[in-house]
């Protein structure tokens, strides 16, 4: 059967109460991985955006010239990934942040955001799979 | 009589200046560059407080609906600007509400020459609208916009990241009611 993934509901989570709880990195106007608070914290022109790592789906990173480009793909409904969507939404008719792109000069720098990120995100799968089978 | 700030940032400017404020108008000055910015007391229109990414930042609205932006305030600077704008300009120092939740779903707003992304109605960020290079739609529910590098300067290493483009998934024609900004009004 596949009776497993039909109880999925949207379960709420928050990266931040509140401004006081951003971290001092976040200043730097560069992408910072909070693992504590399970976030990644985009700059978007000036403001400090922070993204719980739920809402990832994943990250892609491609060198173009003296640019390293960092791709960050979100969930959202209505991507074509050829299989079931088994995602929950909250909101489904909102709109949504699909991706975004960031460019910098320094590679290595980029890299280790990439492995950070992907990192973070097999971790929190790891949990909730654990969490799941010892509800089973 | 002069107020002097320390280590504030004029928009998105690398460097740390001075910030003054004086019942003549406002003034920026770098502390490495020559880069300077005044703005006369007749100017000004209103001002706003909010929280960035180098902690605050004071906006202020200008005669000819340009603004001045100005970062690197702290949270204890709030009520000591605050009665400054009052008292030299006139005009409340009102706190512009930004949200952290993390969400990558809310509502796209167009504000003036942004477009704001607002999630439980309150400020996630804001796109300047003067600085889309190029936007495009795919599949009728796909939305990019990409953005002009801001700086002409050779890519150092030290720079902030950039970001170049960002996709909405815009789902349809869906009306979302009950916002704040709809209300009271009239």
């Amino acid at each position: 059967g596949t009776g497993g993934k039909e109880g999925k509901t949207w379960k709420r989570f928050q990266s931040y109460k509140g401004e006081a709880a951003l971290p001092k990195e976040a200043e730097s106007l560069r992408i910072f991985v909070d693992r504590k608070a399970q976030t990644v914290i985009l700059p978007i022109h000036g403001f400090a955006v922070p993204f719980h790592i739920n809402t990832i789906k994943n990250v892609s990173k491609n060198d173009e010239g003296e640019f390293t480009y960092l791709r960050v793909n979100f969930q959202t409904p209505g991507q074509l990934a050829g299989k079931k969507e088994d995602t929950p939404f909250e909101d489904p008719d909102c709109t949504f942040i699909r991706s975004m792109t960031y460019r910098s000069a320094d590679g290595h720098r980029f890299d280790a955001v990439t492995k950070q990120i992907t990192d973070l995100k097999k971790e929190v799968n790891k949990r909730e799979q654990q969490k799941k089978e010892m509800a089973d | 009589m002069t107020t002097q700030f320390d280590r504030i940032y004029h928009a998105l400017s690398p460097e740390v200046g001075k910030f003054r404020i004086a019942a003549s108008g406002i003034a920026w000055k770098g502390e490495d560059s020559d880069a300077m910015v005044a703005v006369s007391v007749n100017d000004i229109k209103w001002a706003q407080w909010l929280r960035v990414a180098r902690n605050h930042q004071l906006r202020v609205g200008l005669k000819d609906r340009r603004r001045e932006t100005f970062d690197g305030f702290m949270r204890e600077d709030h009520d000591r600007l605050a009665g400054l704008m009052k008292q030299h300009f006139g005009v409340t120092l009102e706190t512009k509400e930004v949200t952290f939740k993390g969400w990558n779903w809310g509502v796209a707003d167009f504000q003036g020459q942004d477009l704001a992304f607002l999630v439980s109605n309150k400020t996630s960020f804001e796109l300047p609208l003067r600085q889309v290079a190029n936007s495009n739609i795919a599949g009728r529910t796909e939305v990019s916009l990409e953005f002009a590098s801001t700086s002409n300067k050779r890519p150092s290493k030290h720079a902030p990241d950039e970001m170049t483009e960002i996709r909405f998934y815009v789902p349809g024609t869906t009306t979302r009611g009950g916002r704040d900004s709809e209300a009271g009004s009239q």
